[in-house]
């Protein structure tokens, strides 16, 4: 599978609602020892949003600064981001990742590094 | 001592490296048709071109990293990719209208058809890529570029109406005859003669292939805030010369030769061989400039090695590119397609293409964990921000105008 | 460096690859994602970069028209993108620093044959700019 099988597909819970499209996916190093690199990157969930994102412009970091207008920008589009753990994966089609549970009780990511 | 020569180099090639074939043809048409009335434009570009080229200049030395590279580090691949197609597009035409700019000014030198130097033009352009190093094609071409400054002798001489020449340019004003949009639409051509996406690719590079580290950014700074504004004086110089020779007669610059005529009335014909020379130097240098940003975009898009600053056996991929770059420009030129034509097609979606360059530059340019402390005070972020937004009106409203203007005529 | 989190598009997508010499060695283009035996949920095995990479991110004609460029210039290869395991991968950073030299990558390919079937055989390709 690839990292782009993942991104861009459309998030539907058990309902049929969708929870929006997945922006990113956060890893983890803690999987087991790969050569030179150490504890391997495990998948550790989907962060999802409704709006459509195209840039990744870096203001997601709290030590980002800039123009005003740019970050505020930037704010809004990232405002709806939702955190869905691996563990409730259920399937993964082309373009749809099926979610268990409800749409709805998606905690917010935690605040990234 | 040293240092200072060093500085002083370094300004009086970013002077005479500024002019290119955009900014010849830019100036003396607008000159011709609107006398002053858009001198402001000029200044309105230089200020745009010193904020963003400080900036990405700033950025790669920081950093290490060229624009591109960054480009698609943060609009993601597939904006990235619109960006380089249309940067690349209009950097190409900008190559092909800088051979086509070389062999016209041979033209006039030597009265020989012009079509008959541009395969040797294209030749010598991609020896000089391949083999010269790097600072010294910079310097020998910036310096040479100084003898444009006899557009501004030559203005001096002719004792011109400066309060005139002033009162047109403080006082802006659409001259009889011309209509709104046609003003609106050389003012467009007029801000992307003086600030070419090929600039700030081709100075972030630079900034690169010279190796400089955070002791050179001040000396960055001299450069572009003196050189760029010295250097756009001569093309306000044109611009004079043109509104006071070719407007008053009604004279529609096609030709190249028509942009010499203020130099050559009052100077006579050692001032038209200095200008020639200029002509040259500035074309040529811009030929090689385009030509090496052809192969630094698309290089620095997809990752892989770039640069004069290493064998051309370790890039070999840059340097193909820039090699088709170079002969598919001149094969450009050869279609017989008028040279000035193709340079004021690439000067207006020059000035479309900027909001999406400038912006990741601006957006790096405040990143702590590339910048460490370099990164934009407020003012820069402010005046950043302004162009941003000015330019992305200009990007809406290009392709308009050119419609309803006919492309300017 | 145990528990380092990362968010994959934003930190390693469109990174650029530099090699233990310093040398660009291409973009990350992809991530290799495999799901291990005993179950849970996937590592990330290796980089994809080149065309082949490039063109499914891209999608669409010009995409599928890059790869069939890779393919036909990548030497009697089967029809898969170049892939840098992770275990060379030394360090996440602004880039990504490998651990070996390119010429030792698959995504090396193309640049070696355009170095030996074109841009090597023009005279002062070998020369170090002095």
């Amino acid at each position: 599978m690839r990292l782009t099988d993942l991104l861009g597909a459309e998030v539907v819970d058990q309902a049929g609602r969708s929870a929006g499209k997945v922006h990113d996916v956060r890893l983890v190093q803690d999987g087991p020892l790969v050569g030179g690199f150490g504890a391997a990157l495990r998948v550790d969930g989907l962060i999802v949003g409704r709006r459509a994102v195209g840039a990744r412009l870096g203001y997601e970091r709290r030590t980002m600064g800039g123009p005003l207008l740019v970050k505020l920008a930037a704010g809004w589009l990232r405002h709806d981001g939702r955190y869905v753990a691996w563990d409730r994966v259920r399937a993964i089609e082309p373009d749809r990742i099926h979610i268990s549970g409800s749409a709805d009780d998606l905690p917010r990511p935690a605040a990234p590094q | 001592m040293k240092r200072l020569l060093s500085v002083a180099l370094g300004i009086l090639t970013a002077i005479g490296g500024f002019v290119d074939i955009g900014d010849i043809v830019a100036n003396t048409e607008t000159g011709a048709r609107f006398g002053m009335s858009l001198a402001w434009v000029v200044v309105v570009g230089v200020v745009g071109i010193c904020l963003f080229a400080e900036m990405a200049g700033r950025v790669a030395t920081v950093s290490g990293r060229a624009v591109f590279d960054l480009v698609r580090e943060r609009l993601g691949a597939r904006l990235a990719l619109v960006n380089l197609l249309a940067s690349f597009f209009i950097t190409f035409l900008t190559l092909a209208a800088e051979i086509g700019g070389v062999a016209l000014a041979i033209e006039l030198a030597t009265s020989v058809n012009y079509l008959l130097f541009v395969p040797v033009v294209a030749v010598a352009v991609w020896l000089v890529i391949w083999r010269v190093k790097f600072d010294l094609m910079e310097n020998v071409f910036g310096l040479l570029g100084l003898a444009l400054v006899v557009t501004a002798v030559a203005l001096w001489r002719l004792h011109p109406d400066w309060g005139g020449l002033l009162g047109g340019a403080v006082h802006p004003a659409v001259p009889q005859g011309e209509g709104h949009p046609s003003w609106w639409y050389f003012a467009i051509a007029l801000l992307g003669a003086a600030m070419t996406p090929y600039e700030v690719f081709f100075f972030s590079s630079g900034a690169v292939e010279e190796g400089w580290s955070r002791a050179d950014l001040i000396t960055n700074r001299l450069n572009v805030y003196i050189g760029f504004p010295l250097g756009g004086l001569l093309s306000l110089a044109l611009m004079a010369g043109a509104t006071l020779f070719l407007e008053p007669r009604g004279i529609e610059p096609g030709h190249l030769s028509q942009a010499a005529l203020p130099t050559m009335l009052a100077l006579g014909k050692l001032g038209l061989a200095v200008l020639l020379l200029g002509f040259f130097a500035a074309t040529f240098g811009a030929a090689l400039e385009t030509g090496l940003s052809c192969g630094y975009s698309i290089a620095q898009y997809f990752g892989f090695q770039w640069g004069k600053f290493v064998r051309p056996a370790d890039a070999p991929r840059f340097h193909l590119v820039a090699m088709v770059a170079v002969a598919a420009g001149a094969l450009l030129v050869l279609t017989t397609l008028d040279p000035i034509t193709v340079t004021e097609y690439s000067i207006v979606l020059s000035a479309a293409a900027l909001p999406l360059t400038y912006l990741p530059i601006l957006v790096v340019a405040n990143d702590p964990d590339y910048m460490g402390d370099k990164v934009n005070s407020r003012f820069t972020n402010a005046l950043g921000t302004v162009y941003l937004l000015l330019l992305g009106v200009v990007a809406v409203a290009t392709i308009p105008l050119m419609v309803l203007t006919k492309a300017g005529s | 460096m145990a528990g380092r989190v990362l968010e994959a598009a934003l930190q390693l997508l469109d990174r650029q690859l530099v090699d233990k010499h310093g040398r660009l060695a291409g973009k990350v283009d992809d991530l290799e994602l495999t799901f291990p035996e005993g179950g849970g949920p996937p590592q990330v095995t290796a980089i994809l970069a080149g065309p082949g990479a490039l063109s499914r991110r891209l999608g669409g004609r010009f995409g599928a028209r890059l790869e069939a460029v890779a393919n036909r210039l990548r030497e009697g290869d089967d029809d898969h993108p170049a892939r840098v395991p992770f275990a060379v991968v030394a360090e996440i950073g602004s880039a990504i620093g490998l651990g070996v030299a390119k010429a030792e990558l698959e995504t090396d390919r193309l640049e070696a044959w355009t170095r030996d079937h074109l841009i090597g055989r023009l005279p002062g390709a070998g020369d170090a700019p002095d």
